[in-house]
């Protein structure tokens, strides 16, 4: 094992003091003068709609307003993995929150009462929010015009249906797998919406100069694919990618909802409406929740075939998404879910559909999990279900069919090296598994609840990553890179990786948040892939800049580059203890000769890392023949609970995760990572309970009504397991973890209230309320009258998974 | 989002500057205290006033005292400083549970009593609490000064007795005097700041007189007379309880909406019921859960 300097320690955060000293800045702390000019969005009221006529003349009356903006202005599609949307909408409106019209004008307070004068005339069509009426024959279309969007070659659209995208993976044959089977489980569990709630809303300042440079100042985490998505939207102005600039400052999180485009291709837009004057876009909280991107709701069937001996026989997964009006990037978290949705197991015969459907409810999207934590809720349930159904311990049915390196993926490529068995002895240990406990009150129950997790970064098969390299005359350096800091640790990690190849320490290396006109390039901040792809790229960098010195050494000194070394800022050379040159002595000016004159010069360094191993193409039938996932993270994790009987309250005492970060690069930010993204995850199980009417209005866009954990929520006890099986191609053997801390929080809490009291909540949030009523027999209706919480309107037990859309 | 509506914004130094800006806007003006309701609904545009009165220049209206066997409570007293009044504590502590339980500090440190009972949702936590004690609500026009019983004060949700050219300047209420203990019972969706969305206040004394007042489950916060008539003049015993837990189902009127349904808020007010009697009971024997402990 080598011994590292800085990576594999806890070192600071290196933007801690920016964040804790106020200096961070963000998006809406920029000054932009007063000339910066406000916009306000003019929405749809309705989720179904045709757009009759727009009369914007009373608006552009009104004293301070610059500019009123509709589709007629901008007829152009964008999306990122599918071009359905437009950038305001035209002819039809699908969401209630809808893009109509845009009032830009010198003050935020005369935009919006202007706004409220643009006048649309809609024609209502019937809204389609219920999945099983978006799937029957001759269903009221979201999208006629389905067949003509350009997309990505991995997407299987149905025309003339509601369905956007039909995954199918199939291996060995389901129905011997069944026939095999001596015990076969089958049941439903539904997963309704959740939005991300980053506590920064998305806003963005585009200024489109008279030279015609579009320069846009975006809280984003993908400001190189906003660049590309507002390229491709606007060519037909002309622009190109050099004439478009993304700069993103410190992001007040995003957890998946400020990647690709959502709002901010509005302000790409008005800003070229209103040439030569910055204009900002700013998500109110309500606009927040609504139109950018949420979680997508599925109802899931799951039929799992095992032996009495508890190895698996079959597994048939069937996920019914309610994706809602655009499915752009949601579409590809339907992917994913459809080429994972075995969990981490060995499953011989597998049959999986993952359907994603347009529905007239907000668009869907990325949010942290990608699918997964969907998955894994019922999937987890019915693992641990199935176990007590043949007698067999559910740790111990885990352990006999988790997977190992080198087994069968679902798609046909082979498992990487992964820590899941030993993940599972300790989480299994530091919850003392098997061991029963009692509440000292006699209101309570306690119950204990375990379950497995793993997700793969989902990226197109050629999403790169690279990094620069620039000394400064002291031997500073600067790394410019353009992954986000969205809290995750980013910036830190990055300069541990740097700082461990160049012995420059961590207080000397400063990392730049992204400016695409000068960083190098990321494809996005998401899919937990960044530590790993950006790592691989800055360690490319590192060890360019290290052969530039060596170089310029060798050149000077005639020395052996073979022979030298750095150790502490200096060049060293094996065999030669006098020999030490200081990195600030040259790399900037350079070595100087006996004859006066110098060598070298400014030290610049470049590394870039793009998985070459991937492929998206494979048969739309089976989805064999291909490897879309670079590799998989894995990890257990389990809950103790206390549960009081009678108010349905619990209270989380313990929750121990562990997960497989390859190579942890900087422990403390794992952990942070488990700790949060456990709390996140245990919000969704509790509390987050999301509502829309009938109409498709959303009825609590705001957090009186929508809840997010605070303070007081956190569980009693988090035990946070860093297991490290190092991924051979990530730098220092790291893989990624954000996303996976928060997957298997729904599992561990439904086996928990299980264990606890015998009751099995298959749809979730497993409120207090829900808890309570069932464990009393209190019939209720859980739609709460017209407050719909899930994408269907019947009970979820008799929802038909037959598809009747022709 | 900025608040697009306009209107007068005055800040008068004197309750009879006030009085006399509200005769003149009269149901053209909303009253402002510490605004946590009223800017929100001014955000959303429910509410469009031709003027807003800020009152918090009003020093004489700022008071939390006790006097003559009161709690007198100005109409600018917020929900901290009653949660770190030591008379309070002492005197009342049930009332600073209560306050411990509205919203989160920073709400707290803004939010007043008076502007609570004002607003009158009938989620409101104040209601059940002033309620127990019978208190006062003192307000004043410049044409009359006089105060309403807290059982009058609300007419609805949202609506109050109050005329349009009044001003509440504060409350009051005698201490209880027989040595008595109470329990205010709070359903809340998470552990972090919520709104009610049940909730039980509880008064017991030595001469085994009982108190009961709902929230949240009914149009406005109302006192629970039948589980009163049930249990004056006993000790609490089990069966007792079970009666009353019965009783109080009868005797509220909850609704289904986003916070809940009405059968979780109909079980739930049993629940809290039961717990709030049988820790009122324990207090007053000088035992039980600590102030502010959560019970459910």
């Amino acid at each position: 094992m080598t011994d590292f300097k800085t990576v594999g320690k806890p070192v600071s955060r290196i933007d801690g003091l920016d964040k804790v000293s106020g200096a961070a800045q963000y998006v809406d702390d920029l000054d932009f003068g007063p000339g910066l000019l406000h916009a306000a969005i003019v929405e749809s009221p309705f989720a179904h709609a045709l757009i009759k006529k727009i009369d914007i003349s009373q608006a552009l009356k009104v004293p301070g307003v610059v500019k009123v903006v509709t589709g007629e202005d901008f007829p152009y599609t964008f999306g990122l993995y599918m071009k359905d949307r437009f950038i305001f909408a035209r002819d039809r409106v699908r969401f209630v929150g809808e893009q109509v019209a845009a009032v830009v004008a010198r003050d935020a307070r005369t935009a919006q009462k202007a706004a409220r004068l643009v006048k649309v005339d809609y024609e209502e069509l019937p809204p389609v929010l219920d999945l099983a009426e978006a799937l029957k024959e001759k269903a009221t279309l979201v999208h006629p015009d389905l067949k003509n969007y350009g997309r990505c070659p991995w997407f299987f659209p149905r025309p003339d249906t509601n369905i956007a995208h039909w995954r199918k993976t199939r291996k060995g044959d389901i129905e011997a797998g069944f026939k095999d089977a001596e015990v076969i489980l089958e049941d439903t569990y539904t997963v309704p919406r959740y939005a991300h709630c980053a506590i920064e809303p998305h806003v963005i300042v585009g200024l489109y100069d008279m030279a015609g440079r579009l320069t846009l100042w975006s809280s984003s985490q993908s400001p190189y694919t906003q660049r590309h998505v507002f390229a491709e939207a606007l060519a037909p102005l002309g622009l190109t990618h050099k004439d478009i600039r993304v700069v993103t400052p410190y992001v007040g999180g995003g957890f998946g909802g400020k990647a690709g485009v959502s709002m901010e291709i509005i302000g790409a837009a008005l800003a070229i409406a209103v040439r030569g004057r910055p204009v900002k876009v700013r998500c109110t909280r309500a606009q927040e929740f609504y139109n950018t991107y949420q979680r997508q709701g599925v109802i899931a069937r799951i039929k799992l075939g095992v032996k009495k001996d508890g190895t698996i026989t079959a597994l048939e997964h069937t996920m019914h998404w309610d994706a809602g009006g655009y499915v752009e990037y949601g579409a590809n978290v339907v992917n994913a879910a459809g080429l994972s949705a075995t969990g981490p197991y060995r499953v011989p015969n597998l049959k999986i559909d993952s359907v994603c459907v347009y529905t007239n409810l907000p668009p869907g999207g990325p949010y942290r999990g990608f699918g997964y934590s969907e998955f894994h809720f019922g999937l987890e349930s019915h693992i641990t279900r199935i176990a007590k159904m043949i007698g067999m311990d559910p740790v111990e049915f885990r352990r006999k069919n988790a997977i190992r390196e080198g087994d069968t993926l679902a798609y046909g490529a082979k498992m990487n090296p992964n820590g899941l068995h030993e993940a599972i002895d300790r989480v299994a240990q530091e919850i003392e598994w098997g061991r029963k406990e009692t509440s000292s009150d006699p209101e309570k129950a306690i119950g204990k609840g375990f379950a497995l997790f793993w997700k793969a970064p989902a990226m197109p098969p050629n999403a790169s990553s690279a990094a620069f390299i620039k000394f400064n005359e002291d031997a500073s350096l600067h790394l410019m890179v353009s992954g986000m800091e969205i809290g995750q640790g980013y910036l830190t990690v990055m300069a541990q990786i740097a700082s461990e190849i160049l012995t420059v320490p961590m207080e000397k290396i400063r990392v730049e948040t992204p400016d695409t006109d000068r960083n190098a390039y990321e494809w996005q901040t998401v899919g937990s892939h960044i530590t790993w792809s950006c790592g691989n790229a800055v360690k490319a960098a590192a060890m360019d800049v290290r052969d530039k010195l060596f170089e310029v050494v060798h050149r000077a000194h005639g020395v052996d580059k073979k022979m030298l070394y750095l150790e502490e800022e200096t060049v060293k050379c094996r065999g030669r203890s006098d020999f030490a040159i200081p990195l600030k002595d040259f790399v900037i000016n350079g070595i100087q000769t006996p004859h006066g004159n110098f060598l070298g010069g400014p030290i610049l360094g470049s590394g870039m890392f793009m998985p070459e191993f991937t492929s998206a193409l494979s048969d739309p039938e089976t989805s064999q023949g291909g490897h879309p996932n670079v590799h998989y993270t894995v990890g257990a994790a389990a809950a103790t609970v206390e549960i009081d009987r009678r108010t349905g309250k619990m209270k989380i005492l313990k929750a121990v995760l562990a997960v497989d970060a390859g190579k942890a690069i900087n422990p403390d930010l794992v952990k942070g990572q488990i700790t949060g993204g456990l709390l996140q995850g245990i919000a969704t199980v509790l509390y987050e309970d999301i509502r829309y009417d009938l109409k498709g209005r959303l009825l609590n866009p705001n957090f009186t009504d929508y809840k997010i954990p605070t303070a007081k929520d956190v569980p009693v006890e988090i035990v946070p397991i860093v297991v490290e099986v190092p991924q051979p191609d990530g730098p220092f053997g790291a893989r990624g973890v954000g996303e996976h801390t928060m997957i298997p929080a729904a599992p561990i809490i439904a086996n928990a209230l299980e264990d606890a009291l015998g009751l099995r909540l298959k749809t979730l949030p497993l409120t207090a309320e829900k808890i309570a009523l069932e464990l009393n027999q209190i019939s209720y209706d859980d739609v709460k009258g017209h407050y719909m919480g899930l994408c269907f309107l019947g009970k979820p037990n008799e929802y038909d998974f037959k598809m009747r859309a022709k | 989002m900025a608040i697009t509506h306009e209107f007068e914004y005055l800040r008068p130094a004197t309750l009879g500057k006030a009085l006399k800006a509200l005769a003149k806007y009269g149901r053209k003006a909303k009253v402002l205290a510490g605004g946590t309701d009223l800017v929100g609904l001014l955000n959303d545009e429910i509410l469009q006033p031709d003027a807003v009165i800020d009152i918090k220049a009003i020093e004489e209206l700022r008071a939390l005292e006790f006097k003559n066997g009161k709690l007198q409570i100005g109409a600018l007293t917020t929900f901290s400083e009653l949660l770190e009044s030591d008379e309070v504590r002492r005197k009342f502590p049930v009332i600073a549970e209560m306050a411990g339980w509205v919203a989160s500090l920073g709400i707290r440190n803004r939010a007043t009593m008076a502007g609570n009972i004002c607003s009158a949702v009938p989620c409101c936590d104040s209601g059940p609490i002033l309620l127990l004690y019978d208190a006062l609500i003192h307000a004043k026009s410049r044409d009359e000064k006089r105060k309403i019983p807290i059982a009058q004060w609300f007419a609805g949700p949202r609506k109050t007795v109050l005329k349009n050219k009044e001003i509440v300047t504060g409350l009051s209420m005698p201490e209880w005097d027989i040595p008595h203990a109470a329990c205010f019972v709070k359903l809340r969706r998470y552990e972090g700041e919520d709104l009610a969305q049940a909730s039980v206040a509880v008064l017991v004394d030595k001469a085994n007189n009982y108190r009961i007042a709902y929230g949240s489950v009914g149009p406005k916060p109302f006192r629970g007379a039948a589980v009163e008539a049930l249990l004056t003049g006993k000790p609490l015993n089990e069966a007792l309880l079970k009666k009353a837990v019965e009783l109080a189902r009868l005797e509220i009127q909850p609704i289904t909406d986003i916070r809940s349904t009405k059968e979780y808020r109909s079980h739930m007010t049993g629940v809290m019921l039961e717990r709030g009697l049988r820790a009122a009971v324990s207090r007053l024997a000088g035992k039980g859960p600590a102030y502010g402990a959560s019970l459910i």
